[in-house]
């Protein structure tokens, strides 16, 4: 059978886009193939490990078994728009910096996709909470300690808790100081 | 593989169109993914994503009808999904694949490590399915039999109760790993249901366990335990998930704490 193409019409980075695609291809293709969105990997296509994350309709998706086509309409955000015009980092992304988060960096675009939907949605996760919201995603370098961290002190931030975020300590555990004796 | 895409705008197009080369997608988290049976064996997909009417979580009486595109994380987020059902999606730990994942799928699939078969067993939940152009009812259970007979079924909602006493258990090496055993026991009026998942065996209704339960509530765990350990019904083996009696070994001791949760209990 001849294959099908579609035109798709959607906002990414908040650019509008009109692109053709083959039915078939999935938002990853278009992303990285048309758009060249590199940021978007290509690490397992079966929505295993999480490198194709982005952002749709504000919230995280894989694109790797996300199609293009069901793009049409959408708002869709990948790293490359977290970035402000002179290329600053964006607070989730800084943080991935400072924590030491990031090694080979295969693995970083798809964590703060979702980080970003984590730390926007307003909601204070526990630390079991954000372990099991990361969970989509796999990281062959970093044993995961100082990502949980990055996300955890710019969730913290994010809630105006910033005494709060300076006592996680390096295993990502916030310690609050000995409270004073009554006298 | 397939080629045509067809963007259904209603589950009576998304059922006509359906034939042996044709699968649904709705979410695409199993289909989509590189060597799904389904998706290499077709070669039109009918997506559901814009069917009308399938997205909608609400209340009827003493039940909650949760129509098949609602994704995992909706039915985390509503009010007015029951607590049991909530914690059997979150056993899908990905909020990426929750964001994706539909209920309807998740039945559809009829996984042996499935997230939501045993829950939905064990409260006897009624799927309005569309089928040769009309609604028929049916339990998620007989939707199991039927559809390993007859796959050109569409389900439009999944209504389960609000209020019941459930309790389920899974067990997997990690939060993303598939799971060695799913199962979920639920107190209805007619005493305890109990069923589950086991990996490379099946979906499985534990009926003797059940018989067992309700005739003598206070069997002891190694009973329950023996009576697994010899059942010739069950076809558990060896492989990368366990061995065979550490299989059977798991779902003795489960379906006992899960009865002994339900009757109050302490395990
Ligand atoms: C990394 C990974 C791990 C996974 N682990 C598990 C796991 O442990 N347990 C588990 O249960 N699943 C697992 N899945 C599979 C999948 O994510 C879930 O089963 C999911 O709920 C499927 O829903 P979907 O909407 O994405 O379905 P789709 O992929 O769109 O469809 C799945 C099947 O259902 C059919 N279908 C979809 N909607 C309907 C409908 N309304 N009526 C009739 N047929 C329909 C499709 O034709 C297809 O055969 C995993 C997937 C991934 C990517
Ligand atoms: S490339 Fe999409 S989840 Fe791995
Ligand atoms: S930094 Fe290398 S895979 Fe995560």
């Amino acid at each position: 059978m001849a294959k099908q193409y579609k035109v798709v019409h959607c906002t990414v980075n908040g650019k509008e886009i009109e692109q053709i695609v083959d039915v078939r291809s999935s938002l990853t293709d278009m992303l990285r193939n048309d758009l060249h969105l590199t940021s978007v990997k290509k690490g397992c296509e079966v929505g295993e490990c999480g490198a194709c994350t982005v952002i749709i309709n504000g919230e995280g998706f894989n694109s790797c078994i996300y199609l293009a086509v069901w793009a049409e309409g959408k708002e869709i955000w990948t790293l490359e728009g977290l970035t402000g015009p002179g290329g600053e980092l964006s607070d989730i992304q800084q943080a991935f910096v400072d924590e030491g988060a990031i090694q080979c960096g295969f693995c970083t675009p798809g964590f703060i996709m979702t980080s970003w939907e984590i730390v926007n949605s307003g909601k204070e996760y526990t630390d079991d909470e954000l372990r099991k919201a990361l969970s989509g995603h796999l990281c062959r370098c970093t044993g995961y300690e100082n990502i949980f961290r990055a996300v955890k002190k710019t969730m913290l931030r994010h809630l105006g808790k910033f005494e709060e975020a300076e006592l996680v300590n390096s295993q990502g555990i916030t310690e609050y100081p000995e409270p004073m004796p009554f006298k | 593989m397939a080629t045509q895409l067809l963007m259904a705008k209603s589950p009576e197009e998304a059922i006509g169109a359906k034939n042996a080369s044709a699968v649904f997608i709705a979410g695409g988290t199993e289909v989509n993914r590189l060597g799904s049976d389904a998706a290499a064996a077709a070669d039109t997909l009918i997506s559901l994503k814009k069917c009308a009417g399938l997205n909608e979580i609400e209340e009827a009486g003493d039940m909650v009808r949760i129509g098949a595109m609602c994704t995992f994380q909706q039915i985390v987020e509503s009010q007015k999904t029951p607590a049991y059902l909530k914690e059997a999606a979150l056993f899908m730990a990905s909020r990426t694949k929750r964001n994706m994942a539909t209920i309807g799928g998740n039945i559809a699939a009829l996984r042996d490590d499935s997230y939501l078969l045993p829950v939905l067993f064990a409260v006897h939940a009624e799927l309005e399915v569309l089928k040769a152009g009309r609604t028929e009812s049916m339990t998620a259970y007989s939707y199991m039999e039927s559809a390993e007979a007859d796959g050109d079924m569409l389900i439009t909602a999944v209504c389960v109760p609000k209020n019941m006493k459930v309790v389920s258990k899974r067990y997997a090496n990690t939060a993303q790993s598939h799971a060695v055993l799913t199962m979920s026991a639920a107190m209805t009026g007619e005493g305890i249901s109990l069923y589950g998942a086991v990996k490379n065996v099946g979906l499985l209704y534990f009926c003797d366990l059940e018989k067992a339960f309700r005739e003598n509530p206070d069997i002891s765990e190694d009973e329950i335990i023996e009576m697994v350990r010899v059942c010739t019904g069950l076809e558990t083996a060896d492989d990368m998930f366990g061995s065979d009696d550490y299989k059977r070994y798991l779902i003795g001791v489960t379906a006992f704490g899960l009865h002994s949760k339900l009757a109050g209990k302490e395990v």
